[in-house]
C-alpha cells in the first residue's frame, strides 16, 4: 500500500465509464482496493476508510488517495465537435506504470518494435527536438519530434513524416499529439492514462480524439492495441521491472532527452511510487 | 562457485538466442557468425530490455528495443536513432566467463581454480526441468564428477548419462543430458523420464 504522498496527491484512471456496470465494482490504486458503485448514472468510489473524491472528465472516471494540487489536467481538443472520442480498453501490463510513460514518449523503438508500421529500420534516425518543463502548469511537454511512418495511423495510405509533440501532466499521465493522415495542419491526440495498481503492475487505459470520418471504431481501436500489445513484450520484459533513477542504471542517449528529464521531474517531485529503491543496487 | 552447465550447445545454433535463469538471475546465451557461444547479462545496459529477445545478425547481438548493436565482445558498436555517432567505448553489455565443453555450454566459476574436466559425450540428449533441487541429487546414488563442475555421470539402464544441472530457482533445477555413445535416443528419454521421477520423488512431489 502507497504511502508516498507524490504518488497519492494525484489523480488516475479507474476505466471508463462506460465499462462500469450498475451495481459495484472493485478496482485497486496503488496498492490499495477500492470499491466503484454505479447508481443510476453516479458514480462514487470508496476505499476503507470512506469515501473518495472522484471526477469524470474525458470520458474516464477519476479518482485520487490524497489531495492534489491541481484539478485533473485540461484537455482543450475534448471540446471541439469535429473530433472523435475513442477508448481503446484497458491493458494490463507487469511493469511500473512509469515505464509505460517512459515507453510512450522514446520514438527511437518505432522501427524496432513497430516495425513497418510506425517506423521503418531503413531510418531509424531521431532527430533533436526540444523538451521543457512547464513550472506554471507542472507538466513536461517535448516539442517538434519527428519521425518517418510507413503506417502513422489506422487511415493511412502510406508512409508520411509524422510530427509529434509530448505532453506529461502528472507521473502516471500523459498525452502525445501527432499529425493525422487526412488533415496535416492539425493535431491528432492519443492519451495514455496509467492506473498503477501495484509498483510492478499497471494498467494502460489509452483514449484518443482523432479527426478521422474514413475509419471505424472497431478499426481505430484494432490499431492501437496492435500497436500497445508490441510494447507489452518490451514493458514486460524491462529490467527491473520497476524504474530505476540512479545515475549509471541506465544509458541515455540524445534521442532519450524526454524520458531524461521525466525521470529529472519524478526525483524533483521524490516519487518513490513504481522506482526502483536505492536499497536493492549492488 | 563452480562451472555450471546451462544450455546443450545443439539448443543454441548459430544466429540463436536463448534466456536462461540460473539461480534467479537472468543470463542470455547466443551464438554469431563467428561459430563461438557468449553468455551475457539478459540485460541491455540502455533501458534494461531481455537481450534474449534481441536477435543476431552476423558476429553482433541487437537489442530488441532500440536496435543497438552489441559486438562479439559485448561492446555497444552503433545505435540506430544516431547512425552516425561513435559509440563510446564504456557503452557494453555486462559479460560472463563461458566456455563450451562436451556438447554443452558452461556458466564460469567464480573460483578461478575449479577444475572442469574435457568431456566427450557423443550424443546430446535433452535439456528438461525437474522439480527438485541439487540436494536431492545424491538421491540417484552417484557421486559428482566433482567440487568444480556441476556434473553427474551415471550408468541407466545400460546407458552412460553424463548430466549437467543448473539450479533455476530454490525449487526447480535443469538438467542438460548427453549420452556416451550414439546410442537409441528414445531408450535414453525413457531412462531420463525415470531419473527425473527419482529425483522428484526425492524432493517430496507425488506422482
Amino acid at each position: 500500500m502507497s504511502t508516498d504522498p507524490a504518488a497519492l496527491d494525484q489523480w488516475y484512471v479507474l476505466g471508463a465509464l462506460q465499462d462500469f456496470a450498475p451495481g459495484v465494482s472493485m478496482r485497486r490504486l496503488l496498492g490499495h482496493d477500492l470499491t466503484v458503485t454505479r447508481a443510476s448514472d453516479a458514480l462514487s468510489v470508496a476505499w476503507h476508510a470512506g469515501t473518495l473524491c472522484s471526477r469524470t472528465d474525458y470520458g474516464h472516471l477519476w479518482t485520487t488517495l490524497g489531495t492534489p494540487e491541481r484539478p485533473v489536467f485540461d484537455l482543450p481538443e475534448s471540446r471541439k465537435a469535429d473530433r472523435r472520442a475513442v477508448y481503446c480498453g484497458a491493458v494490463t501490463v507487469r511493469a511500473s506504470g512509469l515505464r509505460l510513460i517512459e515507453n510512450f514518449l522514446d520514438l527511437a523503438h518505432f522501427p524496432y518494435v513497430h516495425t513497418d508500421v510506425l517506423g521503418v529500420e531503413a531510418r531509424p534516425e531521431v532527430g533533436q527536438y526540444e523538451v521543457e518543463q512547464r513550472r506554471d502548469v507542472d507538466e513536461l511537454w517535448a516539442t517538434k519530434c519527428e519521425f518517418f511512418q510507413p503506417r502513422a495511423a489506422a487511415s493511412s495510405e502510406g508512409g508520411q513524416m509524422s510530427q509529434y509533440m509530448y505532453r506529461v501532466v502528472s507521473p502516471f499521465n500523459v498525452m502525445l499529439y501527432k499529425t493525422p493522415p487526412t488533415a496535416p495542419s492539425r493535431w491528432d491526440v492519443i492519451a495514455l492514462f496509467v492506473q498503477p495498481v501495484d509498483p510492478d503492475l499497471s494498467i494502460a487505459h489509452t483514449y484518443m480524439l482523432v479527426i478521422d470520418d474514413s475509419s471505424t471504431d472497431a478499426e481505430l481501436i484494432g490499431f492501437q492495441q496492435m500497436i500497445f500489445l508490441q510494447d507489452k513484450i518490451v514493458l514486460e520484459n524491462q529490467r527491473p521491472r520497476l524504474l530505476p533513477l540512479q545515475p549509471g542504471r541506465e544509458t541515455p542517449t540524445r534521442a532519450d532527452l524526454g524520458s531524461v528529464l521525466y525521470r529529472r521531474w519524478l526525483k524533483e517531485k521524490q516519487l518513490t511510487y513504481g522506482v526502483e529503491a536505492p536499497a536493492t543496487l549492488a | 562457485m563452480a562451472w555450471i552447465p546451462i544450455a546443450l550447445s545443439r539448443d543454441v545454433p548459430e544466429g540463436t538466442t536463448r534466456g536462461v535463469i540460473v539461480e534467479g538471475r537472468e543470463y542470455v546465451v547466443w551464438r554469431g557468425a563467428s561459430g563461438s557461444a557468449q553468455v551475457w547479462e539478459d540485460r541491455c545496459p540502455h533501458r534494461g530490455m531481455r537481450l534474449s529477445f534481441g536477435f543476431v545478425r552476423g558476429n553482433s547481438l541487437n537489442c530488441l528495443y532500440h536496435g543497438w548493436q552489441y559486438d562479439a565482445e559485448s561492446r555497444c558498436r552503433h545505435i540506430p536513432a544516431h547512425p552516425d555517432l561513435v559509440v563510446p567505448s564504456s557503452i557494453r553489455a555486462n559479460v560472463y566467463k563461458s566456455v563450451e565443453n562436451g556438447g554443452m555450454i558452461w556458466l564460469g566459476a567464480s573460483d578461478d581454480n575449479a577444475y572442469l574436466p574435457v568431456l566427450s559425450p557423443r550424443l546430446p540428449l535433452a535439456s528438461i526441468a525437474v522439480e527438485a533441487g541439487g540436494d536431492n541429487l545424491p538421491a540417484l546414488g552417484e557421486r559428482p564428477f566433482g567440487e568444480g563442475a556441476q556434473l553427474l555421470v551415471l550408468e541407466r539402464s545400460g546407458l552412460l548419462f553424463y548430466i549437467g544441472w543448473h539450479q533455476v530457482d530454490a525449487a526447480r533445477m535443469m538438467l542438460h543430458v548427453a549420452l556416451a555413445d550414439n546410442a537409441d535416443a528414445e531408450r535414453g528419454m525413457a531412462a531420463l523420464r525415470g531419473l527425473r521421477y527419482e529425483l522428484e520423488a526425492e524432493a517430496g512431489h507425488v506422482h
